[in-house]
């Protein structure tokens, strides 16, 4: 079972349609995936059409009261299963403070399920805190969506560095940053990509536009590729999943 | 994941009453309706069928678009994938490279896929939605018809969806409130074999209930029918060589007679015993050249995976020669058994096999045999087989040592096979706990002993496939390639080599030795 959290520690950045998308798109293969909605937000749990409710709350699955395949909801799609958001989780930092290993715990919690599937993805808040670490050592990859903006960028470096100076925290962590919300009609967002790609070769070659389609997932609250198979935004998620499982078959 | 729970709606009628019923009065919404024409893929031997899989080549019913190919186990919807060309897939190679496909791999093996019956279906999926148009729990209904015009059985599958137990439950009374459903395990592919009167799956392992106080004789010709029962069901796919494990269990069913024949000296008339022990060691000697090419080639892979990989395309000549082999004992041997002697084999064994020279005739009367042992129980002659067996392999066992040559522990797997055919071919007579342990240390003892041969043998043939490399102006990289390849085949017979004294100390052992005692024991009380 890998993990793969979609993690930026800027929000806004297309996190959430990168985690139901490419669920969706991994799922569509063959792949057993599980979305764990730790957003207290509740996004990928309101595409899902999902009750954001979890028994017991945040606090019963990192105590280790409940077991987390005690939680989990089928989606309406074959091979893709959902841990719904609770709103309890907004406290994750101080549940985590409160258990013994904090950084281990979300590790421990998904060790239920690691027979049941073959693929995790992580949709988490945006910040850096306890939460964020505890996220990092549990998840085997980051997939981090990189808007071109200056300030997007900035905290892409700041999540290298942080990877880089606390390396007993994350451990085996792949950082895998792709662009997402690309408008190619902002002559900005074209100069950065040159200018990016240059700066950073190991960004993904495929790219995420800013499309109509991912934004209408709120009103169909359905995946882009269910609603609009053969779409542009479709088609991007499925070429960005064939890079990323490639580089997870290469790790 | 999800749990499906399948039904045959009975006395139902018309399936389009059905579906609006569903709609009105169970509150489902209909998601999909497609017309599709299924053809179910197993192996011969019925592997997906047992690991409750199934594998089915669906092509939409008006022609138009490319096959499909869906994955199905236990109900739920694995893997879906467009095909590129309409023939189906034989081996695991030719499956689409889904991400989880090894634990499809892994049930397959080295089987090919054969079809199976062929359904035209109409497939509705139904939905029972909540508030949110969040689907809780899902309804497929199936009206197929067989190829030929049978209709199938209406069934109904009932999805349950992880996290929704209680909705399925609730559904699932609404249902039954208006519905007469029948529980119907049987999946699709298991309901057509059935109405279209397939014929049921190969086996190789031996399906026998033998009675411990009947005569010798009734025992052994009840194995010996099991036995042409084996051989008769692989033949046709030996011929076609639709996958090499055909073959495989004809071979082995062929060795299972002849040690059957050779433990058969008191109980079968001696000159048709002579006959058929003849015969058979013939039949079994045409089929050797394929089987040691099929092996080449099922252990190719296995040979790459040992070089690294930048030397493993340098084999390339070496997989073209094996397949160029293989091709050429294949059609050897489908001349072989195609030969008038090879059918005159075949009808004389049916005559002995259904005559009365060595048994009672099918309804009673005297026994045509008069071997000694023939009227005795088959239990106390099947016993004394056993002992004399385990006897004689314990006794060449305990001469082996370091220094012992090859050819003792070459022996000694001639003697454990003896041992093993017999436990296997007669081991209904006994308690089956003690047989376990009889068998459990011997199959490890032949494993061990069953390596240190083959890689020998290996090793010379691709000692001589090098040379036949060389004549033909191989690279030298490929020859370079087989040396290291040779050399790791060489170093698995030194493992097994190593393994033996263990291996040997185990089935030599006071509780195994103690187990066949009992086996002696339980005939003599039986005598």
């Amino acid at each position: 079972m890998k993990v793969l959290a979609t993690y930026n520690i800027k929000g806004g950045v297309g996190k959430t349609a990168t985690a139901v998308n490419l669920a969706y798109e991994a799922a569509s293969r063959g792949n057993r995936v599980l979305v764990w909605d730790i957003d207290p937000q509740g996004a990928a749990t309101f595409y899902f059409r999902i009750r954001p409710k979890v028994k017991g709350g945040g606090k019963a699955l990192v105590s280790g009261r409940r077991d987390l395949d005690e939680v989990i909801k089928a989606s309406d799609y074959d091979n893709l299963d959902v841990v719904p958001a609770d709103f309890s989780m907004r406290n994750l930092d101080l549940l985590l403070e409160g258990s013994k290993k904090p950084l281990a715990t979300l590790r421990r919690v998904l060790r239920s399920v690691k027979d049941d599937y073959d693929l995790v993805f992580l949709d988490c808040p945006p910040s850096i805190s306890l939460a964020s670490e505890s996220v990092f050592r549990a998840a085997d990859a980051l997939l981090v969506p990189v808007i071109p903006t200056t300030l997007s960028i900035r905290t892409f470096e700041q999540l290298d560095r942080f990877v880089e100076e606390n390396p007993e925290v994350v451990k085996d962590l792949d950082v895998i940053g792709f662009f997402s919300m690309v408008d190619r009609r902002k002559r900005l967002h074209r100069e950065l990509l040159v200018e990016l790609r240059e700066a950073r070769p190991d960004l993904l070659d495929e790219l995420i536009p800013a499309v109509t389609d991912i934004e209408r997932m709120g009103v169909h609250r359905q995946p882009v590729a269910a609603f609009s198979p053969g779409s542009r935004a479709a088609r991007s998620y499925a070429a960005l999943w064939d890079e990323i499982s490639a580089r997870l078959q290469s790790a | 994941m999800s749990e499906v729970r399948r039904f045959v709606v009975t006395a139902t009628g018309d399936p389009a009453a059905l579906l609006a019923d569903l709609a009105e009065h169970a509150g489902l919404r209909a998601t999909s309706s497609v017309v599709v024409e299924r053809t179910f893929l197993d192996t011969a031997d019925g592997r997906l069928a047992g690991a409750d899989i199934v594998l089915e080549l669906r092509r939409p019913a008006d022609g138009v678009g490319a096959p499909s190919l869906v994955w199905i186990e236990d109900g739920r919807t694995v893997a879906t994938s467009d095909l590129a060309h309409p023939e189906p897939p034989r081996f695991v190679g030719d499956l689409p490279a889904w991400p989880t496909g090894d634990r499809l791999a892994a049930v397959m093996e080295m089987r090919a896929l054969v079809p199976g019956p062929t359904i035209m279906s109409r497939l509705t999926t139904l939905a029972a939605l909540d508030r949110e148009e969040k689907t809780t729990a899902r309804v497929v209904v199936d009206a197929s018809t067989l190829h030929g015009g049978a209709e199938l059985p209406v069934r109904l599958e009932l999805h349950e969806l992880r996290g929704y137990a209680r909705e399925a439950d609730r559904l699932l009374k609404r249902l039954t409130d208006r519905h007469v459903l029948a529980p119907g395990d049987a999946t699709a592919a298991a309901e057509a074999r059935r109405l279209s009167g397939a014929p049921p799956f190969l086996r190789s392992k031996l399906r026998l209930s033998l009675d411990p106080t009947g005569s010798a004789a009734q025992a052994w010709r009840t194995v010996l029918q099991e036995l042409t029962f084996i051989m008769t069901a692989n033949f046709a796919g030996t011929i076609a060589d639709t996958d090499s494990e055909f073959l495989h269990d004809f071979r082995v069913a062929v060795r299972r007679t002849r040690s059957v024949l050779q433990e058969g000296r008191s109980v079968l008339p001696p000159d048709s015993r002579q006959q058929f022990r003849e015969g058979f060691k013939w039949l079994g000697d045409i089929t050797t050249p394929q089987r040691d090419a099929d092996v080449h080639l099922l252990d190719f892979p296995g040979l790459v995976a040992t070089l690294p990989p930048e030397r493993a395309e340098a084999l390339e000549p070496l997989r073209e020669l094996l397949v160029e082999r293989q091709g050429a004992c294949h059609e050897q041997l489908v001349t072989d058994l195609r030969s008038l002697r090879r059918a005159q084999l075949g009808r004389d064994w049916a005559e002995f096999i259904a005559g009365t020279q060595a048994w009672p005739a099918d309804d009673g009367g005297e026994p045509g045999s008069d071997a000694p042992d023939a009227q005795r129980p088959a239990i106390v002659v099947a016993a004394t087989r056993i002992h004399k067996a385990h006897q004689r392999l314990v006794r060449d066992g305990r001469t082996i040592d370091d220094t012992s040559p090859a050819v003792a522990l070459h022996d000694l797997r001639k003697d454990a096979k003896r041992l093993r055919y017999l436990l296997e071919c007669f081991g209904s007579l006994f308690p089956a706990a003690d047989i376990a342990t009889a068998v459990k240390p011997l199959k490890a003892l032949q494993d061990t002993l069953g390596t240190f041969q083959d890689t020998e043998v290996q090793a010379h043939a691709l000692e001589a496939m090098a040379e036949q490399l060389v004549d033909r102006g191989a690279p030298a990289a490929t020859l370079l390639a087989m040396g290291a390849v040779i050399e790791n085949v060489n170093a698995r017979g030194v493992a097994a080599r190593a393994e033996f004294a263990t291996r040997f100390a185990a089935f030599d052992s006071g509780p195994v030795n103690g187990a066949y005692e009992r086996l002696s024991e339980d005939a003599e009380a039986m005598s």
